[in-house]
């Protein structure tokens, strides 16, 4: 009896034993596995003070970061102000590219001006009436000349053709009548024209050789040069 | 016997331990503690056999209880926010430490002075684990 009940208490304790075992390695094991295999950055497993230290560490990270984006944006508002001082800059230059247009003939242009007509009378119009006409325009102030519609720049030539009846202008052929338009400030021209004397229109008139007329008008239209002006010889003087 | 059935558990243990699957981070705190909580019941065990006043029942309540009631001991504490944990881990660390300074003294008595079985074992005192 007694030796039965040793031996079954034997077999609990062997059993026992075993479960133990079993269970104390088992659970063992997993928590091995577990903290192995656990990444310790996830913030998922962390622990609330490693939460606190990350948090701080990440507001420093976010503060830097924000004071260098104010810095960049600083430095993308002068970039912003460079580019439109640029843009004035070429917007003056842009200006001032179209009144050299306008002045080298290379736009058709438009204003108040005169315009004169001549036409034979007892004699020829001959090439040097022009030039005289185009240096006196000139001499009022005449922005822009054209003769029987075309330019007159400070290139042009006006030549007379020999014995020919008509007149080379810009190595164009013309034929009278000759209308001469200048846009400019027009009584003054007018003025200047009429003058008793020295005035173009008084000296033809009193010579009666040609017939003249001149009108005032409010607007006048000249085209444009139509012969380009190539640079085949001059060079600008490099200075400093 | 006896160890044929420790080791066969440990290897069943282990293979178990391998296959199971991970569990998650946030309950493995409580893992640990329970296991702490089972080393000590173990340790308690072998030091009350060699004092021969091992009681298997004793030794079943303790090792599970213990491990449950630590266990929800340290999820009180969580709720609390006091670390609960902590004094377990110093009661029971503290006992296996006992345990294993009476089973140390019994086999250094035991081969030393060639007294094989004369119970003098000088248990400070022993857990009835």
């Amino acid at each position: 009896m007694k030796k039965f009940k040793f031996r079954a208490d034997i077999t609990a304790v062997t059993v026992v034993v075993f479960i133990v075992c079993i269970v104390l390695v088992s659970v063992m094991l997993m928590q091995f596995r577990t903290v192995e295999q656990t990444d310790i950055t996830e913030i998922e497993n962390m622990r609330e003070s490693e939460l606190r230290t990350a948090l701080s560490e990440w507001k420093t990270k976010y503060e830097e970061v924000a004071t260098q984006l104010e810095e960049t944006n600083n430095r993308i508002e002068e970039y912003n102000q460079t580019i439109e001082d640029n843009e004035a800059a070429s917007e003056l230059i842009d200006e001032e590219l179209k009144e050299s247009n306008i002045l080298v003939g290379k736009t058709d242009v438009y204003g108040e001006g005169i315009v004169v007509t001549l036409s034979d009378g007892n004699g020829q119009v001959e090439a040097y009436d022009l030039i005289d006409l185009v240096n006196e325009l000139r001499y009022a102030g005449a922005e822009a000349i054209s003769i029987n519609e075309v330019r007159v720049l400070s290139t042009t030539d006006i030549i007379d053709m020999g014995g020919y009846t008509y007149i080379m202008v810009n190595l164009q052929r013309i034929q009278g009548p000759y209308v001469v338009k200048a846009i400019g400030d027009k009584d003054y021209m007018s003025t200047i024209l009429n003058l008793k004397g020295s005035g173009f229109i008084d000296r033809t008139r009193t010579s009666s050789r040609i017939n003249v007329s001149l009108t005032t008008e409010k607007r006048v239209e000249i085209p444009k040069s139509n012969n380009d002006f190539e640079i085949e010889y001059m060079r600008e003087v490099e200075s400093e | 016997m006896i160890f044929i059935a420790i080791i066969l558990g440990c290897v069943i243990g282990a293979l178990i331990g391998v296959n199971m699957p991970m569990i998650s981070y946030s309950y493995s705190g409580y893992l640990a503690i329970a296991i702490i909580a089972a080393l000590d019941s173990v340790f308690g065990g072998i030091s009350a056999t060699l004092n021969k006043n091992f009681d298997l029942k004793i030794f079943v309540t303790g090792f599970f209880g213990n491990a449950i009631l630590s266990i929800l001991l340290t999820y009180l504490g969580q709720k609390l926010n006091v670390d609960i944990y902590l004094a377990a881990i110093v009661v029971f660390v503290g006992r296996m430490f006992n345990n294993l300074a009476i089973i140390r003294r019994y086999y250094i008595e035991k081969f030393s002075k060639n007294k094989p079985k004369d119970d003098k074992v000088e248990g400070n005192n022993t857990e009835k684990n």
